[in-house]
């Protein structure tokens, strides 16, 4: 009787300790799943542009201008075609939105946000430009500068792909093609 | 090459400013200074004219320094035209260049706008440019012939004479691996002469960006311990000579094209000269141990010069 008492004690313990550090380790790092949604996401673009890339001519490393511009366009046309379903949201999904606009209001709500948003903007200016999915990044829109915090607290991701701002917006910018692949509106307070 | 004779007080100053430079050599044939513009406003950043001269030996390596020049505007060309001036007298055999290249759109139209045309006399006169990209540059950029980057982000070369290997950094996604690169790359470096040039400047008085100072934690003590002796950056848009930092000379050379006009603090601890009332650019000439430079602004004048000597590796 006992023994069964003791083993029921054990049990409930045990039990109680496997159901409370499920919640502790999410609180460790509770944007871990929606980071390595996103990540997961990024790849699949990344093997997706990079298959396509091997389709035509590798730019040459004495390239005119002229060969980097149609190498852009000739890639951008492949991507484009290939996701022409995608959408705003298909690589930032709301829960990585929501990350990365924290992060962003954390940052420029702090000390030195007006300071990040002055050099974000001055060049650039904070013009109305709605970015498109899929879009040809503006030309007349200087590549914007991006805080190393941002970079920072941002995932880190490959080659193909960087952080920019366009106006408020945070945009994902397929540098090589130089498309944008996604984007969160507004995502400067 | 020989200007304006002028006021004695400038000579003192100068020789003040070569003083104060700890890594400075003493004055022989090296010594340049110079320029105030005529007719220009009075300037405290604008030393008054004298008379300089540059070694301009056959066997030295000359090279010009920009940085935050590709807008395609006035200023820009100003620059430019000077520099085709200077190299008629002054045959640099290539061009580093900081960064922020081509501002806004990179169409085609835009590299000859704001590349080929300014500096067409240069290119045609054989002049090697080396790009670093900028936070406005498009990554591209590597791929571009007259930019000499061999597709790279990050890069280095030995110089076409004396023992001299620069090495380009991108600043803007300093990633882990590009470190453990630069540090190889340093490691490796045999020559004598070990020059870095980047876009965001490791220490800067400017008060639109100012120091990187996490990317000065993370180089300073590569550049330390790899015994480089000199690195030239941008970013922000002024010209700014910085008093030694552990033995290692550092110029902001960002107003090659934009200009920033008032960014520099007063009395900033850092700054050994400053321009921010007009353009620049950077000539140099490494002769042995010795490196002379001039900075030069949009007149042509000089305003701001000395003399350099090689770190000598650690005991």
């Amino acid at each position: 009787m006992l023994s069964r008492l003791m083993l029921g004690v054990v049990l409930t313990a045990a039990m109680v300790a496997c159901a409370s550090a499920e919640p502790q380790k999410d609180r460790a790092n509770p944007d871990a799943a929606a980071i390595a949604d996103f990540l997961k996401r990024v790849n699949a673009y990344v093997d997706l542009h990079k298959k396509l890339e091997r389709t035509i001519p590798s730019l040459p490393k004495d390239a005119n201008p002229q060969q980097i511009d149609q190498h852009q366009r000739a890639l951008a046309k492949l991507i484009s075609d290939a996701r022409a379903n995608a959408k705003r949201g298909d690589l930032f999904t709301p829960d990585m939105e929501r990350i990365a606009r924290k992060l962003l209001t954390d940052i420029f709500r702090g000390p030195a946000g007006d300071q990040l948003k002055r050099e974000i903007f001055e060049e650039a200016g904070q013009r109305n430009i709605a970015p498109k999915v899929n879009g040809r990044y503006p030309d007349e829109v200087p590549l914007s500068t991006v805080p190393p915090d941002v970079l920072k607290g941002l995932p880190k991701l490959p080659e193909e792909l960087e952080y920019r701002f366009v106006g408020r917006n945070l945009i994902l910018l397929d540098p090589h093609a130089h498309i944008i692949t996604d984007y969160i509106d507004r995502a400067i307070p | 090459m020989r200007f304006r004779r002028l006021s004695p007080w400038v000579l003192l100053c100068s020789l003040v400013v070569l003083v104060c430079c700890a890594s400075a050599a003493p004055a022989g044939p090296a010594t340049v200074v110079a320029g105030e513009r005529p007719g220009a406003p009075a300037d405290a950043a604008v030393a008054p004219a004298q008379e300089i001269q540059l070694p301009n030996k056959p066997d030295s390596l000359k090279f010009a320094v920009i940085g935050d020049n590709g807008d395609g505007e006035k200023r820009q060309y100003d620059v430019a035209k000077q520099m085709a001036a200077w190299h008629e007298r002054f045959p640099f055999e290539l061009v580093v260049m900081m960064g922020d290249n081509i501002y806004g759109s990179e169409r085609p139209q835009d590299f000859v706008k704001k590349f080929e045309t300014p500096y067409k006399p240069l290119l045609d006169a054989g002049v090697k440019f080396y790009a670093s990209l900028g936070n406005h540059d498009a990554r591209e950029q590597r791929y571009y012939k007259y930019y000499n980057m061999d597709g790279k982000l990050y890069y280095s070369f030995k110089a076409p004479k004396q023992d001299v290997r620069f090495f380009a950094l991108e600043s803007t996604y300093p990633e882990p691996d590009q470190i453990e690169w630069f540090q190889k790359e340093l490691e490796s470096s045999n020559e004598k002469w070990k020059i870095g040039f980047w876009h965001h400047p490791l220490y800067s008085s400017a008060r639109t960006h100012g120091s990187e100072t996490r990317l000065r934690a993370t180089l300073e003590p590569l550049l330390i311990k790899y015994n480089v002796t000199l690195v030239l950056n941008g970013h922000d848009h002024v010209y700014e000579r910085i008093k030694p930092q552990n033995g290692i000379a550092y110029f902001v050379v960002g107003s090659s094209g934009k200009l920033r006009e008032g960014d520099l603090r007063k009395g900033s601890p850092l700054t050994a000269k400053g321009l921010d009332t007009d353009n620049a650019f950077m000539l140099m000439e490494i002769d042995g141990d010795d490196l002379t430079f001039v900075a030069i602004n949009r007149d042509g004048k000089v305003f701001d010069s000395g003399v350099i000597k090689r770190r000598e590796p650690a005991k």
